[in-house]
């Protein structure tokens, strides 16, 4: 049997232009042979080598710009490696430029015909999967009205409809799970599944580590173009997780303890906060249902995390994450705000955010609350506050266990023994 | 320094290019005609207020003396706006698709030949005013007509051509736009479209006729005006020169396509 996606030494060089490149005819000429300052060239991808097996799932994290996207593509057949070989198998999808050729000025159901020949279909083929298309992007009330009427959502619908609506042997997937609501993707992941189950073989480019680790079979960890590890999903993913705190702590400043004012929260670089301080997380207190500051609440009743930051500079779409841990390190509840969710794409200036757990089902005991702000594709920390805000749970069980959901015993005996 | 795939077959199937050639026709097509509120008009209100000019001026202003000479007029421009306006989007052609270059599995090397053959389409729509100028001019119909398709598919080829190389030219220098439109002003008038080939003078001939379009124009006029079949030799020597053309530019496409990945 073949296997469908075999990757052998492969290597892809970018140029990069210098700044006085001629991008005219004119300048060209006019410059004639003058020197000016020669492009120079990058490698983008170094002597990768892999193969995905049939129905596997590989998933391939990395930094911006580490070569994931350049690598996806490549597998696509789009662009030309200049080392190394490329060999696959089967009918390609892709989930990449999701509507490309959509235009605004046609109806829904002539850029479906469009993008479904597009995407690799016959128009035959289109004909019949039409319904199903539609049927699984919900918008068949709006089919034949134009798409400019159309919001972001309903069109990245859509779009994936027609993706996924064309049996490929292998898929391609490009960081574009995250369109639509949440509902919306849960039915794509299903989706995904389902090609697996059928035996189709996927490739997952993902900023998202954790989503890797939980649909993936595999996963390859790119750094500036290299493989820097390569295995079962989770211990990548947790290989990667460590690298980027290694990175934040290396990003800390030094010596600036004396610098930042004591302002009686006792933060202290280095010893309990971390991060580039690019972003800083100024105020944090932890609310009771009543909205009042407390230090403790019983086990089961709600509880607010509120952070004031503070940016000194313009951050782009940076990531907020709490984790509660017990007192000996072991995380309890580890959350991020979705992408989503983030009002703005940049911050600069100060604002608050706020995350609210309607319920805490921990035991009794002492727990820590921490926080972060991380930077767009979680590379490292800009503000990392850590076993700084203790939290006590009371009236929950037996401090040895972590939970303590609301419960209820009964007993039913038969002894009547007579 | 290979990509070694089976999941083209499909792709590049003659009954899938059909379909894909077929939809982004249309697309290109019903885009046009959904944009502009005259529709299917717009694209003939070109010629035809350049016919008005340029007849006011020849007939009138400066007689030529050119028999016939309105369908004369209408057929040079005819056939000069669907070379023009072909050339025109293709600088377009690459750049204004990035997206779907940059799709996996996408024949990019088909996107030229929709921009010549939507101009195309509107030049058949076209051509019934010009049929409707002949009867006018009480010019009989003649069975050199059945050579027209001939003559549409050396227009085509030859067009084609030169559109791979400045769709892949414009991807490099991005000002050739502006000395597209210079060379094809001069272009207009070193092509017979509003007077006769004939009137330049002997020395100059050989010269003249390098521009294919002359070549081309004479045969229109000869299979509609006159009702005689072209010359035969003009025709199968622009054929063959297209071919080589097209061949050159076609790969010099394909081995820009791996740059316009990189470059839009």
């Amino acid at each position: 049997m073949t296997v469908p996606i075999v990757v052998e030494g492969l290597g892809k060089r970018f140029r990069r232009y210098s700044e006085d490149h001629a991008w005219t005819l004119q300048e060209t000429i006019l410059r004639g042979f003058k020197r000016h300052k020669a492009d120079d060239y990058f490698w983008a991808l170094k002597d990768v080598s892999f193969q995905v097996p049939e129905g596997k799932m590989l998933g391939l994290i990395g930094r911006n710009g580490a070569g994931k996207s350049t690598l996806l593509r490549l597998i696509g057949g789009v662009g030309e490696p200049e080392m190394g070989r490329i060999a696959t198998h089967g009918r390609i999808g892709a989930l990449i430029d999701l509507g490309a050729g959509f235009h605004p000025d046609l109806t829904g159901r002539e850029n479906v015909f469009i993008n479904g020949v597009i995407s690799g279909l016959l128009r035959k083929e289109v004909d019949q999967r039409f319904d199903d298309i539609v049927q699984f992007s919900e918008l068949e009330e709006f089919i034949d009205s134009p798409l400019r009427t159309y919001s972001t959502g309903m069109r990245m619908r859509l779009a994936f409809s027609v993706a996924v609506n064309i049996d490929p042997d292998i898929l391609l997937i490009d960081e574009v799970l995250a369109v639509g609501d949440s509902a919306f993707q849960h039915k794509c992941l299903e989706r995904i599944d389902e090609f697996k189950v059928k035996g189709c073989t996927i490739v997952l480019v993902s900023h998202d580590a954790n989503l890797v680790d939980r649909i993936c079979d595999e996963a390859l960890w790119l750094n500036e173009g290299q493989i820097a590890a390569r295995g079962p999903a989770e211990k990548v993913v947790m290989q990667y997780a460590t690298a980027m705190q290694k990175e934040t702590q290396k990003r800390t400043p030094v010596n600036q303890t004396s610098k930042k004012p004591d302002d009686g929260t006792g933060l202290k670089i280095n010893e309990n906060r971390f991060g580039s301080q690019e972003m800083e997380i100024r105020n944090v207190q932890l609310l009771n249902g009543a909205g009042d500051p407390v230090e403790h609440i019983e086990s089961g009743e709600s509880l607010t995390i509120e952070m004031e930051f503070h940016a000194a500079q313009a951050i782009a779409s940076p990531n907020f994450g709490v984790t509660i841990t017990r007192e000996d390190g072991t995380i309890c509840c580890d959350t991020n705000m979705p992408a989503s969710d983030l009002g703005l794409p940049v911050i600069n200036g100060r604002g608050k955010t706020r995350l609210r757990f309607t319920r805490l089902d921990l035991a009794k005991g002492t727990y820590f609350v921490n926080v972060g702000v991380y930077q767009k594709d979680w590379t490292y920390a800009y503000d990392y506050h850590w076993q700084v805000y203790s939290l006590r749970i009371g009236d929950g069980g037996p401090e040895k266990s972590l939970l303590y959901p609301p419960q209820q015993w009964e007993i039913e005996t038969d002894n009547n023994l007579d | 320094m290979k990509h070694s795939s089976t999941h083209n077959q499909h792709n590049w199937s003659l009954i899938y290019l059909r379909d894909l050639l077929r939809e982004l026709i249309s697309r290109d097509i019903k885009l046009r005609y959904k944009r502009s509120f005259l529709g299917i008009l717009w694209s003939l209100l070109n010629p035809l207020l350049q016919l008005l000019v340029l007849s006011l001026i020849f007939r009138i202003v400066l007689p030529l003396d050119i028999p016939n000479y309105n369908t004369f007029l209408f057929t040079g421009l005819l056939v000069w706006t669907w070379f023009q306006t072909s050339l025109y989007s293709a600088t377009g052609t690459i750049v204004e698709n990035r997206e779907l270059i940059r799709r996996p599995g996408f024949p990019a090397g088909i996107l030229p030949i929709v921009t010549v053959a939507t101009n195309f389409i509107h030049f058949l729509l076209a051509l019934p005013i010009l049929l409707i100028f002949l009867l006018f001019a009480g010019i009989p119909f003649s069975e050199a007509m059945l050579a027209l398709p001939v003559l549409f598919i050396v227009q085509f080829l030859f067009t084609l051509s030169l559109v791979y190389f400045i769709a892949t030219i414009h991807v490099r220098f991005r000002d050739t736009q502006y000395l597209l439109g210079i060379a094809l002003l001069l272009g207009f008038y070193l092509s017979p479209i509003f007077y006769e080939a004939s009137a330049i003078p002997q020395q100059y001939q050989l010269l003249y006729r390098l521009n294919p379009m002359v070549t081309l124009i004479e045969a229109y006029r000869s299979i509609l005006i006159e009702g005689e079949f072209p010359g035969f030799f003009g025709l199968l020597l622009l054929s063959i020169i297209s071919i080589i053309l097209l061949s050159i530019g076609y790969r010099l496409f394909k081995y820009g396509r791996s740059r316009f990945v990189e470059e839009l």
